[in-house]
């Protein structure tokens, strides 16, 4: 779903339309999922985009539509996650982490976890700052300017901290491709 | 930091001609390529940079595979939280609320309409009754009883239209709020004073009570409609190009808050 229909859809969950806030749901908590496991930790992130949509939706009357609402909503998850970082940082307590077959409930499985693995430990591994950079533009598929608004950044940093957050990964997830080609060449 | 000058690198650049600051620049222009964020000019000067740079070709060979495993490489799905959250949200609480003051707004703004016609009605018979008997016995401020009762007449279908006009667009009904209170707090001591002198009868008293439910729901109404003041200011937009900084040092933290953080509106 494009940005213009679920700004929409939100406009229309303000006046009061709960069809329509189900749908606004509906339509972005995959990625607001997706992008509190990156920001905050897999264990926590479905409680996390919870809080997220209740913060969201309580506040929805104060939304007046001047930016896209997949934009302020992801923003308001990026200020949950960093709450949610400070509480755990004041009182800190071992996170639980997910099993490997702790999947959500009625999806298909992971095609490879091992692959999985190496790929959430490399980007956990990832500065804070470039990880939510990294996982705005390619995970969550936003443009450099809309991850500049969720981040409250200009541009130009989006830009150089993807590019530092793709240098990282290089090195740490090894191209396995290119260092054979090296060794044999 | 992987830089292509690195000796110990494996992808080092064996050739010497480029600088490891040429290259990293080269290589943040190539990540903004692969994201289709780079313009014609840069990619012409990455396409010019990459055919003498074998280092920061093979870079961009592994950024494009990391880019697409951390893209295919995590988790599909997640929790439905559609009827949890919906259901906890407070939205339609209020709505309702501010559907039903409005009913009654207009409700009692086509009573208060309806007081004002029989006034004036009543005031228009009564001077034609009066009309042969000449000059109004009574004059005030230069006007007789007649005009007075007139004039009183025209300010209840007024209000009353009031009413019904706010009740349909909301947003103009906090301007009356003022005019409103101020109108029933010197009526309300007016009307004390004649009803001890015994110059109004309790029950015209108590018509004007249809004025003071007409405030209230009026303010109730004001009170849930989302105010247009609230939310980011006009200054406070969302910027559309904040290209002020067009390549900015990795920062410890953000410099500019996001505009809706000035609100403090999200608890």
């Amino acid at each position: 779903m494009d940005d213009a229909s679920i700004t929409a859809l939100a406009l229309r969950a303000r006046e009061g339309d709960r069809a329509a806030a189900g749908e606004f749901v509906a339509a972005t908590q995959h990625q607001v999922w997706r992008l509190l496991g990156h920001l905050a930790d897999p264990g926590s992130a479905e409680e996390l985009a919870q809080e997220t949509y209740e913060r969201a939706l309580g506040s929805l009357r104060r939304y007046r539509g001047d930016a896209p609402a997949r934009s302020w909503l992801l923003s308001i998850a990026r200020r949950v996650a960093a709450d949610h970082l400070r509480r755990r940082a004041r009182r800190p307590v071992a996170p639980a982490e997910p099993a490997e077959d702790d999947h959500p409930l009625g999806r298909a499985p992971q095609p490879d976890p091992a692959e999985s693995a190496a790929v959430r430990d490399a980007l956990a591994a990832l500065d804070a700052d470039r990880r939510e950079a990294f996982v705005l533009t390619q995970m969550i598929g936003l443009s450099y300017e809309d991850a500049a608004g969720v981040c409250g950044c200009p541009i130009g940093t989006i830009r150089s901290r993807v590019a530092r957050a793709r240098a990282d990964l290089v090195v740490a997830l090894g191209e396995p491709g290119a260092e054979r080609a090296h060794r044999s060449g | 930091m992987n830089t292509g000058g690195n000796s110990d690198d494996p992808r080092g650049d064996q050739h010497g001609m480029a600088s490891s600051s040429d290259c990293d620049t080269c290589r943040e222009a190539v990540s903004a390529a692969l994201d289709g964020e780079a313009g014609p000019e840069e990619r012409a000067r990455v396409d010019a940079h990459l055919a003498g740079c074998a280092a920061c070709r093979a870079w961009q060979r592994d950024a494009e595979a990391v880019t697409r495993r951390a893209r295919t490489g995590v988790v599909v799905g997640g929790p439905d939280l559609v009827a949890r959250v919906v259901d906890a949200a407070p939205g339609p609480r209020v709505r309702w609320r501010g559907v039903t003051a409005r009913a009654g707004l207009a409700a009692v703004g086509l009573a208060q309409a309806v007081l004002g016609l029989v006034g004036l009605v009543g005031a228009t018979t009564a001077a034609a009754t009066h009309a042969g008997h000449g000059s109004d016995p009574l004059m005030v401020l230069g006007a007789g009883m007649a005009h007075a009762a007139h004039e009183s007449a025209a300010w209840n279908l007024a209000l009353g239209v009031a009413f019904v006009a706010g009740a349909l667009w909301t947003r103009h009904l906090a301007g009356l709020m003022p005019v409103l209170g101020a109108f029933i707090a010197v009526l309300a001591v007016l009307s004390g004073i004649d009803l001890v002198a015994g110059r109004v009868e309790p029950a015209r008293v108590v018509s004007h009570l249809v004025v003071v439910a007409g405030f209230l729901l009026g303010l109730a109404v004001v009170r849930t409609v989302p105010r247009p003041g609230a939310g980011p200011s006009p200054g406070a937009r969302w910027r559309s190009r904040p290209d002020d900084l067009p390549v900015a040092p990795d920062g410890p933290r953000a410099t500019v808050p996001t505009p809706w953080e000035r609100e403090s509106d999200v608890a």
